[in-house]
């Protein structure tokens, strides 16, 4: 070192006089200032030497650089500290490691992704875009004798091409780093295909002399292509099932060229550990492309039909609906002008249908309109609870059923009035007459046209009776043959009148009344009347009277204006016997 | 090495014709024999997986065709392999010059990657030929020197296991 003998020099200079050492050291000033300070620094720092951290930071990179090609050491050493120094720095900020992660990780996860969505939506599309044409069902026939999948049946028949296999193969030494296969590809034994790729190229290569770069670019074993890609350090081989195009080429070839460029070192330094190459895989996989032939235009026969007898029902299921739908309006309609019948609401319940409300004993039963319209019981039900309908159709109705008129009677609503018309016995109209009144809804029942036919028949045997007379000869009032067989008849007509008084309740009053000529004296006369009236009342064949009375009188001489009867005989005027009933005036009237 | 690594390694097996190439790689691989000699065209690749120590490894076996005078073998075949099997018949002493040739080539083409030298057929010592002394030179380098056979399955484990042993190792 030449630097420790240069502080010699004032030393040495020191020996030259007092006076001249002033002028030497302005000299020495003066030639050698600048290196003087030089070396005063130099001192300086020899005498601290320590490193300065600008000087380690000036040969740091290259320190790290040379060492780490030596051997793996420095990296090594480095792990434990990069691994704790990035635990912590997450511990700390996790949001700045998300930060920086999340514009990788969005992407790769996405792409993974759509990667496994892409094989699937298309073989999901091609399934069932096929699955309804003929051609499908004739697959679908292949799919079952062969035991392949349906898919894989429309797969293979759809298929322009498809890239099954990609093998990434280490040119020098032939092994296989890595092998990526289409969806439902197995791949077997790829380290030996890879391999006799290899020793092929290799064979192709030496017996036709080529370069090294050059080599076979394509092979072809029936259905299957292989197009091989050569690079420097790797071969990139694509077995194709049809016919790839020539597109498909540039895939290749760029697929080669990124992953020779991001594992260069890794492929020239290649010692057969193919773990590193496991990264390669999606480069690799974006080369299993495949494409489907294109449907043919239009649909398919079988989509025609089924969509013609999908309108087909359409149309007969909105025929039917809408029939249907008038059916149930009418129905509906039906039900609502019904008389006795009170809808308060329809609910639908499932498939039924329930009708709520009310219903007069006597209305229809509604389950007959219900099948009048074509439904049952399924299909609608009623829920009614009774109530009594003051319409007059039903007024009518109960007093009917009440009532039980015989058919000689008729009745009718007028106003507020139950009207019977026509004839009756006795014995209904009173009946009528008692339970009328309390049928619901009658307040007055009017019978003025009503005929009793008791009644009648009563003054028809009254007149009757009182136009029968029996004659007698003068001065006698002995009854001949002939009289006696007249009173026979008029006995009956008695005995009918006793009952039919029975039958209507009422008490007449029969006079057997004897009649003398006025000639002679009043007293014979008044004499000879009562016994040709008891000689009659004697001779008649009488039952035992239940209601009405009988009773002999002599009315002596006739008096023709008032008592003799309007059938009277002017010969026989006076010498005879006639009939009068009298009944209760008022009371008869009353009745009618 | 690294831990759950996967070694591939290429190795091939070189000989003179019919001393059992192909049937000591049948041995190995599928563990069967066959007294039917079918000579080998070109190449014939098999695959085995293997475990040496902790680190798994595939075997890559490159059968080769026996050099005879017509066929002289092809360098490039032997290109990137790791190592390879050597094999004399012990029943031919020609097969040993053989060998000698195709020693010169591997290590020609693949520089000094270990070998195995195999004697093969141990299984017919009533007609030996070979006597150590005449591969004196085929053994010097060698990893391991064998006697073994294709048909009863002598040593064959072995010499694969030893070769990839020492390719981990190189
Ligand atoms: N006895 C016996 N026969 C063997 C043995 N190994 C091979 N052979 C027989 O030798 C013959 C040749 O065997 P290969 O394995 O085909 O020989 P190679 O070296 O592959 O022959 P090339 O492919 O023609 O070079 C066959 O008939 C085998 O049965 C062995 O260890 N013992
Ligand atoms: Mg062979």
């Amino acid at each position: 070192m030449a630097l420790p003998s240069r502080p010699s020099l004032p030393k040495s200079s020191s020996e030259i006089s007092h006076e001249d050492s002033k002028g030497f050291s302005s000299l020495r000033r003066l030639l050698l200032a600048p290196e003087q300070t030089e070396l005063e620094r130099l001192k300086d720092r020899l005498e601290d030497f320590r490193l300065q951290p600008q000087d380690v930071g000036r040969v740091l990179p290259d320190a790290i650089r040379l060492r780490a090609q030596q051997d793996s050491r420095l990296l090594a050493s480095m792990i434990p500290i990069t691994q704790e120094a990035l635990s912590l720095s997450i511990k700390q900020s996790p949001q700045l490691i998300s930060d920086s992660i999340a514009p990788i990780l969005g992407p790769a996860i996405r792409k993974a992704i759509t990667r496994a969505m892409r094989g699937m939506v298309q073989s999901l599309n091609q399934t069932l875009e096929y699955s309804m044409s003929l051609k499908g069902l004739q697959w679908r026939w292949e799919a079952f004798r062969t035991g392949k999948s349906f898919a894989e049946v429309v797969l293979l028949h759809t298929l322009r091409f498809r890239v099954e296999q990609v093998f990434l193969i280490h040119k020098k030494t032939g092994l296989l780093l890595n092998h990526v296969v289409a969806e439902g590809i197995s791949g077997q034994g790829e380290e030996v295909i890879s391999g006799m790729l290899t020793a092929i190229q290799d064979f192709v290569r030496d017996s036709f002399g080529q370069k090294q770069d050059d080599g076979l670019e394509s092979l072809r074993i029936g259905d299957l292509t292989v197009w091989i890609e050569q690079g420097s350090g790797a071969i990139l081989a694509g077995v194709i099932r049809g016919a790839p195009p020539m597109e498909l080429r540039e895939v290749f070839q760029e697929t080669l060229e990124t992953v020779q460029a991001q594992f260069s070192e890794l492929l020239q330094s290649f010692k057969g550990d193919v773990t590193a190459f496991e990264e390669t895989r999606f480069p690799l996989e974006d080369c299993l492309q495949a494409q489907f032939e294109k449907k043919s235009q239009g649909l398919p026969l079988v989509f025609w039909i089924l969509l013609g007898l999908l309108l087909l029902g359409m149309g007969i299921w909105a025929v039917q609906a809408r029939s249907d739908q008038q059916r149930w309006a009418q129905l509906l309609e039906r039900v609502g002008r019904e008389p006795g019948l009170v809808v308060t609401s329809v609910q639908d319940q499932g498939s039924q249908s329930v009708f709520y409300g009310l219903r007069d004993p006597l209305a229809i039963n509604p389950n007959e309109i219900l099948s009048e319209f074509g439904y049952t019981s399924k299909q609608a039900i009623f829920r009614l609870n009774p109530f009594m309908d003051l319409t007059p159709e039903f007024i009518l109705k109960r007093a009917m059923l009440q009532l039980r008129p015989p058919s000689s009677v008729a009745m009718s609503w007028e106003g507020t009035n139950l009207v019977l018309t026509g004839e009756a016995p006795h014995s209904w109209i009173q009946q009528a007459q008692l339970i009328g009144p309390i049928i619901p809804g009658v307040t007055h029942i009017q019978m003025k046209q009503l005929v009793d036919t008791d009644l009648k028949q009563f003054e028809t045997l009254k007149a009757k009776l009182e136009g029968e007379t029996i004659s007698f000869e003068v001065g006698n009032s002995i009854l001949g043959e002939e009289q006696r067989s007249a009173l026979l008849s008029i006995s009956e007509t008695i005995n009918a009148i006793d009952q039919l008084a029975l039958l209507l309740g009422i008490a007449p009053h029969v006079q057997v009344q004897g009649f003398a000529s006025p000639e002679g004296r009043k007293e014979v006369n008044l004499h000879l009347s009562l016994l040709r009236a008891r000689g009659v009342l004697n001779e008649l064949a009488l039952g035992s009277f239940r209601a009405a009375s009988i009773e002999a009188v002599g009315m002596g001489p006739a008096f023709v204006d008032e008592a003799l009867p309007p059938n009277g005989i002017e010969d026989s005027r006076g010498r005879q016997v006639g009939f009068r009933v009298v009944v209760g005036e008022d009371r008869v009237s009353e009745r009618l | 090495m690294k831990e759950g690594a996967l070694i591939h390694k290429k190795i091939c097996m070189l000989g003179g014709f019919a001393v059992g190439k192909t049937s000591l790689v049948k041995r190995f691989v599928t563990g069967q024999f066959s007294e039917k000699y079918q000579t080998t065209i070109g190449v014939k690749i098999d695959q085995k997986s293997q475990k040496v120590d902790e680190t798994d490894m595939v075997l890559v076996l490159w059968d080769v065709y026996g050099e005879d005078d017509f066929q002289k073998v092809r360098a490039s075949y032997l290109q990137g392999s790791a190592g390879y099997l050597l094999v004399v018949d012990g029943t031919r002493k020609e097969t040993v010059d053989v060998a000698g040739q195709l020693k010169a080539l591997a290590i020609q083409t693949m520089g000094s990657v270990p070998y195995v030298l195999l004697i093969n057929k141990s299984d017919l010592r009533d007609s030996w030929q070979v006597e150590s002394k005449l591969y004196e030179d085929l053994a010097r380098n060698a990893c391991l020197v064998l006697e073994t056979s294709a048909k009863t399955g002598e040593g064959v484990e072995l010499a694969f296991a030893e070769l990839a042993k020492q390719m981990l190792k190189a």
